[in-house]
């Protein structure tokens, strides 16, 4: 009886008779082989890193072999032979023998029938390549495949547009820490991969983009070329099945100057092909947007809640519109701090006061509601406007759109943030859900999700967030959020995201039970991820998969501008100021030709 | 070999799966073997003798070793009513090479052996699952100690087809135990952890024990058949126990004297290197750190004893012999 010594795995390079990839090793006998994760000894002339996928065949009595596909989620390498700490230096002395063995634990993805046996140690594991890789990813199962990036075999992943567009799960949720997750960057990238992979077939040239633009003008520059954009980065797109180039059709709104009687955009970078958004005050009236001012969680639990809707239904039944501003109780109101001050004054008069507030409300809510509203007056008074012409094109349509819409928010207050969000979804969603049809899509970019949908408290905001969350899939309204904390954001919002998205993450955020999906290695490894590394759990694959995105093909700040495309070279005032003026810019029917 | 030989495994025994090393300590019984002290040095100008300046360590050193462990203890009835007892035991040697040079030991080859060692005159092999017992037969009447001696002869021969392994210029070989029939491989050398006999006189002896830690005797002859060129060496010990890290080593007689003196002052630059902690290891410094290296390896190789012992007694009850 002899045995002589070879290498501990057999032979490599050997192929998988399925047509899997090179056989790296086998499954290990010393630690328990579950149907859900097991180990692999990697022969010595193999290595096996985390997110490898790889492959293995369990041989069944009476019935077809099943295969076993998973991917990497641990490695680790060890010196057999050694008892002790020290003995590293007698082997590396050369004194004493040991082996140094690598081993990968792995965890399951695809068990194929669906027969939920452990592997038999002993058996020999492959690199899943090509078809095998498909399978164990379960993307031969993916009708549409919406590419993601690249795994860390450089190979391209997916995310199955089922998943996306609302026919079986929609909503992303991106979390991550500001600054080195790249979440807006992910974001973007991932609109850009639907827009431009023709995945979505003839709904992707319908479909739009809301994106709030909150941090920097980062995302005003989407239709401009990335002038740092190389010959690999270009080769990335490509391999993705993407034409590496900047967003084709991009419309950006900012807010306007503040104090500018002109209503002139306010950006500093962006000089062309930005319009400014703003409300009249007949719609501010008309539409009821005054509880959007009271967006914060904190003012929902306030007693004035009442206040607000009262004044709000007393605006839209007395105000009349009028040049632009609106006249009620016989006076003209042409501006957000006279309509301020006006409400104030009603209310502070005995006798007026039932006709605003109701008649059961104490003087003190009243005063409450006064402070607060009367606080507004500076943040809101640039985007809530009586003295500019009201056929000027001034509002957030997506749908009358180009396909991406840039709403710019950073100049902001934060209460005037509030309320351009609020009031934006809440009349797209409302226009979606009067259309009654899924399609054309609409998705919606929004970045610092726990401020609009916290956790704790109510807002007319975080009740339109959660009506999109709960409802958007069927009514084709995608929201694609992004924050730094997940434990932060209304849980409704987050369960119904059916592709989670981490960046690099907070240690103690990492914890908490919303990142459950990460298995502990991964866990780790999103602390210490770097900037364009995403971790991304979709329905179909029970593993998350470690992705990195290609560098933006468009730019991200002004630095990186090309040159601009030609239709933004028209000036605002060419666009569209001097025919509003004259009163003939307006699209409707009953205007005068001439 | 005859169908009617039973064979019955004890269930239950104190030496299964032990080693049975021989215990340390220092030479008890005096040798009668001629001693020729006068090689290196005369016997009257006898003095431990330090390293030699200017011998270069070697870069590579092969070591050889054995180990060998009882499966089980077997009991046979034989046709005629009598009963022997039995051993079925597993052994391994192997070389592991230490490439100071590059720093890196490694396996350079290694072979298992498995055998029935009995005195039965009717046993077979034994086949358990996929292991094989060939049955080697022991004269005499077989007594349970005699039979474990008897592990000791193939064990060796497996040590000494081993020991062949892919040699170097200017390695050394070193042979765990006597060198035997080894003799004929260049650059080897015996090394003897235990020491039995006291082949010096007690004058000389009073120099062995006066060695400081990395310091050896002059060379002296064995004038036996087997004997051969010897010397004793202390290896890096802390206590100061007169036979504290005193091994033997011995080479070939039939080198010249010169050449056996080159030996030992390799000897000497190499072995203390090797030489293992009392902490890690019971039998430091003696057991040197890529024998015990070695011999985990060897031990890992031989299988898991319990699993042997659980497949040999359920083997031998369904009397699945050959």
């Amino acid at each position: 009886m002899t045995i002589e010594l070879t290498g501990p795995g057999g032979p490599a390079h050997e192929g998988d008779p399925d047509g899997a990839g090179e056989r790296v090793g086998r499954v290990l006998g010393t630690a328990d082989a579950t149907p859900l994760t097991f180990w692999t000894a990697v022969s010595p002339d193999s290595y096996l890193q985390l997110d490898d996928v790889v492959v293995t065949h369990r041989e069944l009595p009476d019935r077809e072999p099943v295969t076993i596909a998973g991917v990497v989620t641990g490695v680790r390498a060890r010196h057999e032979g050694a008892q002790f700490d020290s003995d590293v230096f007698a082997i590396a002395d050369g004194t004493l023998p040991a082996q140094v063995q690598e081993a990968a634990e792995i965890t399951t993805t695809r068990v194929d029938p669906e027969l939920y046996v452990p592997p038999t140690p002993g058996a020999v594991v492959y690199r899943a390549a090509g078809d095998a890789r498909a399978r164990a990813l379960h993307f031969d199962r993916m009708e549409r495949r919406i590419p993601m990036g690249m795994g860390r075999d450089g190979v391209p992943v997916y995310l199955n547009a089922d998943f996306l567009d609302g026919s079986r799960g929609a909503h992303v949720s991106i979390s991550g820490i500001s600054g080195v997750a790249t979440k807006t960057s992910f974001a973007t990238f991932l609109l850009y991969s639907v827009f431009r992979s023709g995945v979505l077939g003839g709904d992707a040239v319908n479909a739009k983009a809301l994106i709030f633009n909150v941090k920097g003008e980062d995302l005003l520059f989407l239709d401009h070329p990335n002038a740092r954009l190389d010959e690999a980065t270009t080769a990335a797109y490509a391999r993705l099945g993407l034409s590496a180039g900047a967003f084709p059709d991009v419309r950006v709104h900012a807010p306007p100057r503040a104090g500018d009687a002109s209503g002139t955009p306010d950006v500093s970078s962006r000089m062309t092909g930005v319009d400014s958004f703003y409300w009249t005050l007949t719609e501010f009236c008309a539409d009821r947007l005054l509880p959007y001012v009271f967006a914060d969680a904190d003012d929902e639990r306030q007693q004035y809640t009442m206040v607000v809707h009262s004044v709000a239904a007393h605006l839209a039944r007395y105000a009349q519109p009028a040049d632009g501003g609106i006249s009620i109780d016989g006076v003209r109101l042409g501006s957000y701090p006279d309509l301020v001050d006006h409400v104030v004054e009603q209310l502070n008069d005995d006798e007026t006061r039932a006709d605003w507030a109701g008649s059961a409300v104490g003087l003190g809510t009243v005063n409450a509601f006064a402070r607060r509203l009367i606080g507004s007056k500076k943040d809101l008074s640039r985007l809530i406007r009586g003295d500019l012409a009201t056929r000027r094109p001034h509002s957030i349509n997506t749908s009358e759109s180009a396909q991406v819409t840039v709403v710019d928010l950073h100049n902001l207050p934060d209460r005037a943030q509030r309320f351009v969000v609020g009031v934006t979804l809440k009349s797209e969603f409302e226009r979606k859900e009067k259309a009654g049809t899924a399609k054309p899509l609409l998705f919606v970019v929004l970045d610092e999700l726990n401020k609009y949908a916290p956790r704790e408290g109510s807002s007319p905001i975080k009740e339109v967030l959660l009506d999109i969350a709960e409802r958007g899939r069927s009514l084709g309204v995608i929201l694609i959020g992004a924050q730094q904390t997940a434990s932060e954001v209304e849980r409704r919002i987050v369960t119904n995201s059916a592709i989670r998205v981490v960046g690099r993450l907070d240690p103690a955020e990492a914890s908490r039970p919303e990142y459950g999906f990460l298995p502990p290695a991964q866990r780790q490894r999103a602390l210490l991820a770097k900037p364009g590394t995403m971790f991304v759990n979709q329905p179909d694959i029970p593993v998350p998969l470690c992705l990195e995105f290609p560098f933006p093909a468009w730019a991200t700040r002004v630095s990186e501008a090309g040159r601009a495309p030609s239709e933004t070279l028209r000036s605002i005032t060419q666009a569209a100021d001097p025919f509003a003026v004259i009163g003939s810019g307006g699209p409707a029917d009953d205007d005068i030709p001439f | 070999m005859t169908d009617e030989t039973q064979l019955f495994v004890d269930s239950w025994d104190p030496s299964f799966g032990a080693s049975f090393e021989a215990a340390g300590g220092g030479p008890a019984t005096p040798s009668s073997t001629p001693v020729d002290p006068s090689v290196e040095i005369p016997a009257a100008e006898w003095r431990p003798v330090d390293p030699a300046p200017g011998v270069p360590a070697p870069e590579v050193v092969l070591l050889v070793d054995g180990v060998r462990r009882i499966d089980a203890s077997l009991w046979t009835a034989e046709p005629d009513g009598a009963s022997y007892p039995g051993v079925a035991a597993s052994y391994a040697a192997g070389v592991v090479r230490c490439d100071l040079g590059r720093g890196a030991a490694a396996l350079a080859g290694a072979r298992v052996g498995r055998g029935l060692f009995t005195a039965s005159p009717s046993a077979g092999d034994v086949v358990a699952g996929q292991i094989r017992y060939p049955v080697h037969r022991v004269g005499g009447t077989g007594e349970l100690a005699r039979l474990q001696a008897a592990v000791q002869g193939p064990l060796t021969e497996l040590e000494v087809a081993v020991s062949g392994a892919a040699r170097t210029d200017g390695d050394l070989l070193v042979v765990d135990g006597p060198l035997r029939n080894r003799r004929r491989l260049p650059r080897a050398i015996g090394y003897i952890k235990t020491q039995h006999s006291q082949y010096l006189d007690a004058r000389l002896t009073s120099v062995v024990t006066r060695m400081a830690s990395g310091q050896r005797s002059p060379v002296f002859a064995l004038r036996t058949s087997w004997g051969g060129w010897s010397w004793y060496l202390r290896l890096p010990v802390s206590t100061g126990a007169p036979w504290a890290g005193i091994v033997r080593v011995e080479c070939s007689p039939d080198l010249t004297a010169e050449e056996a003196i080159g030996l030992a002052d390799l000897s000497l630059v190499t072995l203390p290197r090797f030489a293992s902690s009392p902490y890690k290891d019971p039998r430091a410094p003696q057991n040197l750190v890529p024998i015990a290296g070695l011999e985990r390896r060897l031990r890992a190789m031989l299988g898991d004893g319990r699993l042997l012992h659980r497949v040999l007694t359920s083997t031998v009850r369904r009397g699945g012999r050959r």
